[in-house]
């Protein structure tokens, strides 16, 4: 507070309504509450049915697996992570493949009951059952049938080889004792509060306010887990109200602040802002089909060395971010740091434009046989980084006689218009998940609806090389042909990468064993561990 | 009284039928679904989007959409909730409350400060040019920006109010609610006091000028009596019309208030349905919006007839 507002507040002898706003939780022990500015309400807190970042829920449900700080597949309710050389692995005859999940013992639902293999099998049986509205079914369909041989022993037989079957159980089990037999679509009771065997339990869901979970007695990892009694998320969708109730103390954590709001946040002395290197990249998609012009490799090239990657993460993104040349992203195990690069080098952009014919017209703007280089940048509107680094481009494509214009779109419409191609370029970042696949954006097969490839992008080579990877369940193997696989990508630019997404969280100077998460893990996936420091 | 009840109830039903026949085909008009979110997640394939979709009864033809909404609608189920399947009716009736709580604090801000502010800015030249200004700044005021200045200046840098919520999470007593109330309710209030007084102003100012006023002055009637007594009444009931259709709007323009103070009424589920193209709601929504309109209409209708009986003669 400023020395003339302190003035003025006392000048006007203000107590007004002061003793009843006052935070509560200064008075509070350290570890009682932890409240969270969350900028959205949960549809729903069944993780298979959400479709958005499960924070609160992973609190309360727990995978068999989760993703560390590092991106690491890490046990939770297994005891182990099956792959190929511990035997957890078994590659059938038939092109088929055997996972089988040992279960972590002594682990019990929160009402007692004990957690087993049979409620692996429920949570694939009833989404493979198919009249449950589950967001993703991605992998289940995979899976021909489950064996439990024992309690604490679940064999998941799979018709084909299926890369990503590690993390097929990140989003955990449903109880069977509580939901067979009932229509998961409608079950609001497990929907607003699952049973979890995670470290905290939803105590109370006030609609449009807040989300409040309590501590469970007897957690699995021990009395002592978790340490902070009571968490709180408050929806504040509006960003400028969570940063100002942050920066107030009404709340203490905010998690993925924006990167704008992040110089403003560096001043407050109760704050330390967390930052994981991110798993997903901002990038500019290039629709051939829609625009021609982008199927010439010289085109392509070219503009990627039309652009200032580095004026913009230092200016504009305030050095919050690191330059990446690919889509998978460094901390992936998969991750080729060795590909083509294409530096910013205006001169050598316009080379290569003039070699692939496109000549620069009297107003400067380059043409080939009566048509100009000239296309549409799409964005999502609402995002002042994203919109000034979309004018950077802007004007870097100009300087080589490219003549872009940008549309921001809104984020419900713009979905619609990359599903159907309505559009020439885009700037924008996928949510990728901890997986390395990037078939999905790349195959030739898989341009929208059948997946992700936005770019309309064919290569032969580069498709069979994604699908081998996909087909290997051994995680090294696959990761050499993810690398080959990279380095073609950087070498043909179907898109033009730019920067890692960073993620920022807002936490309390005070908490401990906060690591962040780069993955749609999240950052609460430790968060039986978090631990408010003695004052 | 009670004919104008029957006529006005029987005159809205057709044009309830057509409201929801047009909000309908404006809310699908719009880009994007209530599956474009799921879009967004590259995992969420084109098999399950097919799968959503019809099971969501989205691959129906519009018209079979809209036949199938009304019918269900007309038997008072309001469906499901595209976003998080709970019913419809649970969802807004939960909100109900909040809003009210607003729209309500912020209506009678708005008249606390609208009745004397037009009453003396009729009669007194110099307070008019000065509540002229404030009004006429108070009617362009750019809600969404005004709120985040109030948010800044009270919560922010002054700390006398909390930034946004309804209450303090196991906060209590009134002292916290209201607290909570002040920020959001002005906010509302300031647009619709300043052009409640202004429309009051100019209808006192009307009335002062008639003769009668002029006779009661020369018959020595007190000025107080002669504002109060004689000129007031005759200004009210155009006024209270103009309050209770704004009281309506009112109650839409909370929209923008209640998701800049996460104030959990049915404004901010509006727009967070609208986001997520949240069919079901955004229907329910609109018409329960419509049928308020047309309630509020009816009494401000039988408000001016109570209050002035020159109207009863008419109907």
């Amino acid at each position: 507070m400023s020395a003339t507002l302190r003035h003025l507040r006392l000048a006007l002898g203000v107590p007004l309504l002061v003793a009843c706003t006052k935070d509560a939780s200064r008075t509070r022990a350290p570890n009682d509450l932890l409240t969270v500015g969350y900028d959205r309400e949960p549809d729903t807190m069944n993780r298979y049915a959400t479709h958005i970042l499960e924070d609160i829920e992973s609190c309360v449900v727990e995978g068999l697996v989760t993703n560390d700080e590092r991106m690491r597949v890490v046990p939770v309710l297994a005891s182990e992570i099956p792959t190929v050389s511990n035997g957890g692995v078994r590659l059938r005859a038939d092109g088929g493949m055997d996972v089988t999940w040992k279960l972590r013992p002594n682990v019990r639902w929160h009402d007692g009951v004990p957690h087993t293999s049979a409620d692996v099998k429920f949570t694939v049986d009833a989404i493979n059952k198919g009249d449950w509205k589950p967001e993703s079914v991605d992998g289940f369909d995979r899976i021909s049938s489950v064996d439990t041989p024992d309690s604490l022993t679940a064999v998941v037989h799979y018709r084909e080889v299926y890369a990503p079957y590690q993390l097929q159980f990140v989003r955990g089990t449903l109880p069977r004792h509580v939901l067979e037999g009932q229509d998961i679509d409608r079950a609001s009771a497990y929907n607003r509060a699952p049973l979890g065997t995670g470290p905290y339990r939803v105590a109370e869901w006030k609609t449009g306010e807040y989300i409040l979970l309590e501590r469970v007695p007897n957690y699995w990892r021990g009395a002592e887990y978790p340490k902070i009694k009571r968490i709180l998320f408050k929806f504040l969708t509006n960003t400028t109200t969570r940063i100002n109730q942050l920066k107030s103390g009404e709340v203490q954590m905010v998690a993925l602040v924006p990167w704008d709001k992040v110089r403003e946040l560096r001043a407050s002395p109760a704050i330390r802002l967390n930052q994981v290197v991110g798993n997903g990249y901002e990038h500019v998609s290039l629709n051939e089909k829609r625009f021609p012009a982008f199927s010439d490799l010289r085109v392509r090239r070219a503009l990627a060395h039309a652009i200032d990657r580095e004026t913009i993460v230092r200016t504009i993104l305030d050095g919050l971010v690191q330059i990446v040349n690919g889509p998978i992203q460094p901390l992936s195990p998969a991750y080729e740091a060795k590909v083509a690069t294409y530096p910013f080098n205006p001169a050598k952009a316009r080379a290569m434009l003039d070699e692939a014919g496109w000549t620069v017209g009297a107003d400067g703007i380059r043409t080939k046989a009566g048509s100009a280089l000239r296309f549409e940048l799409i964005t999502q509107s609402g995002f002042a980084i994203r919109e000034n680094v979309a004018q950077t481009i802007q004007k870097q494509f100009r300087d080589v006689g490219v003549d872009m214009r940008v549309r921001l779109v809104d984020g419900t419409s713009i979905s619609g218009l990359w599903f159907n191609g309505d559009f020439d370029a885009m700037l924008h970042w996928w949510q990728q998940g901890a997986d390395p696949e990037i078939t999905l954006f790349f195959a030739a097969d898989r341009a929208p609806p059948a997946g992700r490839n936005i770019n309309y992008f064919r290569d032969d080579s580069l498709t069979k090389l994604l699908y081998a990877s996909d087909r290997t369940a051994d995680v090294d193997a696959r990761a050499v042909l993810l690398r080959i696989a990279q380095r073609r990508v950087a070498e043909l630019v179907p898109e033009l990468p730019l920067y890692n997404t960073s993620k920022i969280d807002a936490v309390p100077v005070t908490l401990q064993h906060f690591t962040g998460n780069p993955t749609n893990a999240g950052p609460f996936w430790n968060v039986y561990a978090w631990d408010f420091a003695p004052p | 009284m009670t004919r104008l009840i029957v006529r006005r109830c029987a005159q809205s039903v057709p044009l309830l039928f057509v409201i929801s026949l047009l909000v309908f085909a404006l809310i699908h008009a719009a880009p994007g679904g209530p599956l474009s979110t799921y879009l967004e997640n590259p995992n969420v394939r084109p098999e399950d989007i097919a799968r959503l979709r019809q099971a969501m009864g989205l691959d129906r033809s519009l018209s079979a959409q809209y036949v199938a909404w009304m019918l269900a609608f007309l038997r008072g189920d309001w469906g499901y909730s595209f976003a998080d399947g709970r019913p419809v009716l649970e969802r807004l009736t939960e909100r109900v409350p909040a809003t009210l709580e607003l729209v309500g604090a912020a209506s009678l801000i708005a008249l606390a400060l609208a009745l004397p502010i037009g009453v003396f800015a009729a009669t007194h030249r110099r307070f008019d040019r000065l509540t002229t200004f404030l009004t006429v700044a108070g009617i362009s005021l750019p809600v969404f920006w005004f709120g985040l200045i109030l948010q800044l200046l009270f919560a922010g840098w002054l700390g006398w109010l909390p930034s946004s919520g309804r209450a303090t999470f196991d906060g209590d007593g009134i002292g916290d609610r209201l607290a909570h109330l002040v920020l959001p309710a002005t906010l509302l209030a300031a647009v619709f006091a300043a052009a409640w007084s202004r429309y009051l102003r100019r209808a006192m100012q009307h009335i002062i000028g008639r003769p009668f006023i002029r006779a009661a002055r020369a018959r020595g009637v007190r000025r107080t009596a002669l504002l109060l007594r004689h000129s007031l009444p005759n200004a009210l009931p155009s006024f209270v019309t103009v309050v209770l259709l704004d009281a309506s709007i009112m109650a839409s323009g909370a929209v923008v208030t209640e998701s800049i103070f996460s104030w959990p009424g049915v404004g901010s589920l509006f727009a967070e349905s609208l986001v997520k193209r949240d069919y079901t709601v955004l229907m329910a929504f609109l018409m329960c919006g419509s049928i308020t309109v047309m309630v509020l209409n009816l009494i401000a209708d039988i408000a001016v007839q109570l209050i002035d009986p020159r109207t009863r003669d008419v109907s």
